[in-house]
């Protein structure tokens, strides 16, 4: 058992530490994982980190941050929308404890909107498609050298069909612009959000892949 | 219900003790109500991170350091938070929690009785792209209206006819406003076009019967639109068909946006090519503008304020339908010009604030009027209808969400609108001029409303609402309750029920009639005419399931108080600019009944989207100057529509294929005695039939977004007919007989959209 090796990691710590050691450890896990079966551990695990210190922000976040990837894989549309509920209502409570929006707030707040779209792109492009360009806006207008949004605007463009604008060539340049932010990064500290890069780079060199259609 | 009972199991061993310091090990399984499995289930210890995932058997483990009182934890998004207490004191297996069903993941209990109500949250029965992308909609959102059950097929008439109503019945509001004139003005015989463009709204509710208390004046049937919030970003758009160019541009700032447009329709070269049933000597020409501003001072709170204006003329010959008396038209001729001078202009203004997420205030104002200056006559003679249609209306509504289960509405609405009317009633052959007079209404209405929404347990939904209304012309006061509710029958199923008391005032020409005081007849209307009034009782059965719909629903409504025109012949002319020597009372009755059944699946077949309406309708009423009871010319016992679209992705290409059937519509025959069961006897052969086809072609130019369309109404070029119209010849003294047929059998419309974003690469 691959996640019970990975929880016990986790765990040794003894129980006076604060959340920073726990947290870092179940979210790079997270973020380095493709394995639906294996996010669905650490994000419950992530839940219990926030239980427990549920008056820091940072735990909250990363919550709403791991059940808004997992919501991607759910299709179910009422299934979809309940998990992303709850990835709100975390980052709803993220929010109130730092008495701000921050940049990665917005961030967050803008996939959660690109995910309600992505259930059902027919129906819900309209709504959802402005909410996730306004939120970036939002957050482009705190911090303009943020990877996380062109990452996200850069996926968002990648499964775009082409003929609205959307595909690998017109997603490469976001892609290639977040990598030059995400290199000015690094992820030492977990209450600085760092998530994306592997990702990102994945995608990159998707994009570079000679487009067959 | 069994499943708001929970087990929780405990082995006997779990309470026993063993010596402290060890790692414990704690396992079990988690199930549902049906013994499943329930895979993702988080089981912790509370206020640790000691805790495990439930694999797919629903089986977990895991180790802690934890001793002492503590809670076990289960949660699951799907599933109510389930806490067990334990001692922990050594390894402990064999623990089974069965967790209970959240109530919200259920799907919502939703009233639809009357109304058409989809997914996502809204109340959204079409949204602009799935309007558009309806073959035999044309674009038109209120013809798509017709591809729902409850609705006629109309070929030849203005408006929207829901559930044996006239096309007068059905209120159509923008923004919590009444839209005056909804429609183009067009000839005799010619349907007019509904003025909006579909991506002017978020979307479109329509409701068929039993709806809120919110509107009223309206005996059958509610559209329901709003308008779209903030736009995305600027853009352009530009557009041309066979039918005219448009283009409108889009300016977006932070917290406001400000559009504008404009377009210009001339049939000519479209009439050139096809064959039209009627001769339009003025082929019909438009044109139109708007602009619009939006503003959001903050997250919570929204303001709109728009104007609209357009123009349009046209003018057609028709056969004289006043040769057969000595009706002061008869001389015009066998032939007459009908010619349709238009001016209508709308503003707008509407404010909705969120406070605290608890309550929510909504304001609007708006002033319509609509100069029509139409008139008819021949190459010698004209006479003119000269009408201007006016109403200013003011809505204030406050809305209380007490509980996530109980809201509260109240609101006030004040209308006024009227008419002035000048037109031509004869001619005077010795002076050589044409008579005019002139005739003029005010009605203001006073309502208040309130009504509240109520889900007591996750199974019902009750909606009970009260309105009232005073109408100054009428001098009359009306009490109009409503109630609607939903009950659940199953996880996918529900049942509706609504019903309620609807008025409406008497149609503009007996307002105008009889508020004249130099008419011969002329009443004291708040003597003696009262509101016009219908009761509902709406039933439905829904069953819906990821995508797919399906509902059958019966309905019973009961007309009192209708318009009735004492000692009159009937007239089949629609178009009659004034009665005379006739007087009015409320004596007018009918009925409507039917049922009607709707199947949608967006599911079963990869990109499409198809769906089934079928209703059936028996109705009588005895209104207007209707001499005994019958089924009114507009009404089809049965209608049939078949939609269906489909998206090929190879192909950036979307098609969509509409197949319309009607029974056929009764007519007037002057040959019958116009006595009860001859009147309106006779009934159209052959039955409508119309078969529409929509092709849309997605491209992208660079960075132009464009479609290219192409759409055929009634490829099969089926000579629908809608009627007979009986003409009196007085050369041989017999009725000839001509079927009344839409202006164009078929019609192939080609055009193309383009689009330009605000789009650079530094740009998010």
């Amino acid at each position: 058992m691959l996640m019970g090796a990975l929880s016990l990691s986790v765990m040794t710590a003894s129980a006076q530490q604060d959340y920073t050691t726990p947290l870092k450890a179940t979210w790079d896990a997270f973020d380095t994982t493709m394995a639906p079966d294996v996010q669905m551990q650490l994000a419950n695990k992530l839940v219990l980190i926030s239980k427990k210190w549920s008056n820091d922000w940072a735990p909250h976040f990363y919550v709403a941050l791991s059940k808004a990837y997992m919501s991607y894989n759910e299709k179910d549309e009422a299934k979809h929308d309940a998990i992303l509920d709850e990835a709100e209502k975390e980052l709803g409570d993220a929010v109130s404890i730092l008495g701000k929006q921050t940049d990665e707030t917005w961030v967050v707040a803008a996939m959660i909107a690109n995910s309600r779209l992505a259930v059902n792109p027919m129906q819900r492009w309209q709504k959802y498609g402005k909410i996730f360009n306004e939120d970036l806006e939002n957050a482009k207008e705190i911090n303009p050298n943020n990877p996380r949004m062109y990452y996200l605007k850069a996926v968002s463009t990648f499964f775009t069909p082409k003929n609205f604008g959307g595909g690998k060539k017109n997603a490469l340049p976001y892609f290639e612009k977040a990598d030059g932010f995400y290199a000015k990064e690094d992820n030492k500290d977990v209450n600085k959000p760092y998530w994306g890069k592997a990702r990102n780079t994945y995608f990159l060199a998707q994009c570079k892949i000679e487009d067959k259609e | 219900m069994k499943r708001l009972l929970f087990f929780i199991y405990c082995i006997p061993g779990l309470l026993l003790t063993v010596s402290a310091g060890a790692q414990i090990k704690i396992s079990g399984t988690i199930l549902d109500s049906k013994n499943k499995g329930v895979k993702g289930a988080n089981v912790y210890i509370d206020n640790t991170i000691d805790g495990a995932t439930a694999d797919s058997d629903g089986v977990f483990s895991f180790t802690t350091t934890e001793k002492g009182n503590m809670t076990l934890v289960v949660t699951d998004p799907k599933y109510k938070l389930q806490g067990m207490p334990m001692m922990l004191t050594h390894d402990t297996s064999g623990i089974v929690i069965h967790l209970l069903n959240a109530i919200r993941n259920l799907e919502d209990v939703t009233i639809t009785a009357g109304s058409f109500a989809s997914g996502d949250r809204t109340k959204t029965v079409m949204n602009p792209i799935e309007i558009v992308t309806t073959a035999g909609s044309n674009g038109d959102l209120v013809k798509a209206m017709e591809m729902m059950p409850g609705t006629q097929q109309t070929g030849t008439e203005t408006g929207l006819f829901v559930r044996g109503g006239d096309a007068s019945e059905v209120a159509i509001i923008a923004d919590g406003m009444v839209v005056q004139s909804a429609f183009s003005n067009s000839g005799p015989g010619v349907p007019g076009r509904s003025r909006f463009n579909p991506f002017q709204f978020q979307g479109v509710a329509f409701s068929s019967g039993g709806y809120s208390a919110r509107f009223g004046q309206a005996l059958s049937g509610v559209l329901d639109l709003n308008t779209t919030d903030l736009p995305d970003k600027s853009n352009v758009n530009l557009g041309i068909n066979s039918g005219g160019v448009y283009a409108s541009g889009t300016k977006r700032w932070k917290k406001s946006s400000f559009d504008a447009g404009g377009g210009y329709n001339n049939l000519t070269p479209f009439y050139k090519i096809a064959k039209t049933n009627f001769n339009f000597y003025d082929v019909p020409v438009g044109g139109s503008g708007y602009a619009r501003y939006v503003w959001t001072p903050n997250k919570n709170a929204i303001l709109k304020a728009s104007v609209n204006t357009s123009f349009s003329h046209s003018g057609i010959k028709l056969p004289n339908p006043y040769t057969d008396t000595s009706n002061s038209f008869q001389y015009l001729g066998d032939s007459i010009r009908f010619t349709n001078r238009d001016l209508n202009t709308y503003g707008s203004i509407s404010y909705k604030q969120v406070f605290k997420n608890k309550y929510t205030l909504f304001t609007a104002a708006s002033y319509s009027l609509d100069r029509t200056n139409n008139s008819f006559g021949n190459d010698y003679f004209s006479f003119p209808i000269k009408q201007d249609e006016h109403r200013a209306q003011f809505r204030i509504e406050g809305k209380d969400f007490v509980t996530n289960h109980f809201t509260v509405s109240v609101g006030a609405e004040l209308q006024s609108f009227g008419l002035d009317k000048n037109f031509g009633y004869g001619y005077d052959t010795q002076n050589k001029q044409v008579l005019t007079m002139a005739q003029n209404f005010i009605e203001t209405q006073e309502v208040a409303y309130a009504e509240a929404e109520w889900t007591p347990i996750y199974w019902l939904a009750l909606k009970p609402g009260v309105r009232y209304e005073h109408s100054t012309l009428l001098n009359k006061n009306d009490i109009a309750p409503r109630l609607s509710m939903a009950i659940k029958t199953g996880m996918h199923s529900q049942i509706s029920l609504a019903t309620g008391v609807f008025y409406q005032a008497p149609g503009n020409l007996y307002l105008l009639t009889y508020t004249d005081p130099n008419h011969p007849t002329k009443l004291t209307l708040g003597d003696s005419i009262n509101m016009q009034s219908a009761i509902h009782y709406i039933a439905n059965w829904q069953w819906t399931k990821s995508d797919r719909t399906f509902r059958i629903e019966g309905y019973y409504k009961s007309y009192q108080n209708l318009i009735r025109e004492l000692n009159t012949f009937y007239d089949p002319n629609r178009y009659r600019t004034s009665i005379d020597g006739t007087s009015i009372n409320n004596s007018g009755y009918g009925y409507a009944q039917g049922f009607e059944l709707f199947w949608r699946d967006k599911k079963t077949f990869k990109n499409t989207d198809y769906w089934i309406s079928y209703s059936y309708i028996d109705t009588k009423r005895l209104y207007e100057n209707f001499p005994v009871s019958a089924t009114p010319t507009f009404i089809a016992k049965h209608t049939l529509n078949v939609v269906g679209k489909y998206f090929v992705d190879k192909l950036h290409t979307n098609f969509s294929a509409t197949y319309s059937f009607s029974s056929g519509y009764p007519y007037y025959n002057p040959n019958r005695p116009q006595t009860e069961g001859n009147f309106l006897k006779d009934v159209t052969t052959p039955t409508f039939n119309n078969v529409a086809l929509t092709i849309a072609y997605l491209h992208s130019f660079g960075k132009w977004f464009s479609v290219f369309y192409l759409s055929a109404d009634n490829i099969l070029n089926t000579h629908n007919v809608f009627g007979e119209r009986y003409i009196y010849n007085s050369a041989n003294q017999t009725y000839m007989q001509s079927p009344i047929v839409p202006p164009l059998y078929r019609t192939i419309f080609i055009g193309a959209n383009f689009s330009l974003s605000q789009f650079s690469k530094d740009e998010l």
